[in-house]
């Protein structure tokens, strides 16, 4: 048989099978699933704006544990990932001792944390003049909401993040923060 | 003037539904055809595209218009999805071979139009699944070479080469099956 004849023989089939289609409820399935996406999509987005608010009220509320930062132009914050380190102070009725010659000194576990950049809440905002950070817990499906990749298993799971507040108390740029032991 | 694929994709993905259905109204026969030609199941066909669009949905973001047109990044998914179902299927559903032996002879007279489309059905799923690929892809879906290298995850000429082994074995196939007949009668 030549190459002729199967390619006739495939246009055969092809013609046969061109209008053959997927059935109608698949159509209706589908949809269904695309409006049920949406719809979590958008509770996602809500509890985000919820947390931000109510971590914008709780700073309101309890002045005593804000602290003051330099301005910053939450919209021109750089990209770079920043990290800080944490060394516990020693705890009231502790003291510490210098290791002496010929002991083995142990050193105590350092903390490091790691912040990714900040990602601005309002684009544009109201000038930025003065602000506060405050550190709250957010599902880590609010990662996903700046564009940072998370697992679907781990939409559930609380991180921390820290929130830059203005002046008037509105959320202005939030950054993510995870502890990574040295 | 219609919208792209692409654009319609966009859309959908920013929660547009009408988007959502035009992409899925445009393309689904195509799904579900390669989805039938690889399978011959009307059950999995419908399944494969079902389970095309539903990764769409969740992971249309990944496309990449560099890569390929939407299209055969679809036809890609589907591939995956049936080469899954033929590795899952194939102990319990044995694919029906082509007949060797035609036999009695006057199967000449019941060779219909319709049961040369059958034999020529029974022939493409029974190839190797690569080679079966690209037959239907570039031969019955009309694919260029490019979108169903694109689908296939493969170079240009392998889908050349897979596209030209495949036609010769169909060759063998029918030969067998339909030309032999003609010859017996």
């Amino acid at each position: 048989m030549t190459d002729d004849s199967v390619q006739n023989l495939l246009r055969t089939l092809a013609e046969a099978d061109a209008s053959a289609e997927a059935p109608p409820e698949i159509e209706v399935r589908l949809r269904k699933e695309f409006r049920s996406r949406r719809q979590r999509r958008r509770w996602r987005q809500a509890a985000v704006w919820a947390a931000s608010a109510a971590a914008a009220i709780i700073l309101v509320l309890i002045p005593s544990r804000k602290s003051t930062v330099a301005p910053i132009n939450a919209v021109e914050v750089n990209a770079h990932v920043t990290t800080r380190q944490n060394n516990p102070a020693p705890l009231a009725g502790q003291t510490t001792t210098m290791p002496s010659p010929g002991r083995i000194a142990v050193r105590p576990r350092q903390q490091m944390e790691i912040a990714t950049e900040f990602f601005p809440l309002m684009v544009p905002g109201p000038p930025f003049e003065r602000g506060h950070l405050l550190r709250v817990e957010l599902p880590a499906s609010a990662m996903q909401m700046v564009g940072l990749p998370v697992h679907e298993e781990h939409l559930a799971d609380l991180v921390q993040a820290d929130v830059l507040l203005g002046e008037e108390g509105l959320p202005r740029a939030i950054r993510f923060v995870k502890f990574e032991t040295k | 003037m219609s919208e792209s694929d692409e654009i319609l994709l966009a859309r959908a993905l920013h929660g547009d539904e009408d988007a959502f259905t035009a992409l899925y109204r445009r393309r689904q026969g195509a799904v579900y055809r390669f989805a039938l030609h690889m399978t011959h199941s009307v059950a999995v066909a419908e399944d494969v595209t079902q389970e095309v669009f539903m990764a769409l949905i969740e992971r249309g973001r990944r496309f990449d218009p560099s890569r390929g047109t939407l299209l055969s990044f679809l036809y890609g998914i589907a591939r995956n999805h049936v080469l899954r179902r033929i590795e899952k299927d194939w102990w319990t559903t044995p694919v029906e071979a082509v007949d060797d032996h035609p036999g009695a002879d006057d199967l000449l007279d019941h060779l219909t139009r319709q049961e040369t489309v059958e034999r020529v059905r029974q022939a493409v799923v029974s190839l190797p699944p690569l080679y079966r690929a690209a037959v239907v892809l570039c031969d019955l879906e009309h694919a260029t070479y490019e979108e169903a290298a694109a689908a296939l995850e493969c170079p240009v000429g392998t889908v050349r080469s897979r596209l030209n082994r495949g036609r010769a074995m169909l060759a063998q196939k029918l030969a067998r099956s339909l030309v032999g007949t003609v010859y017996d009668g």
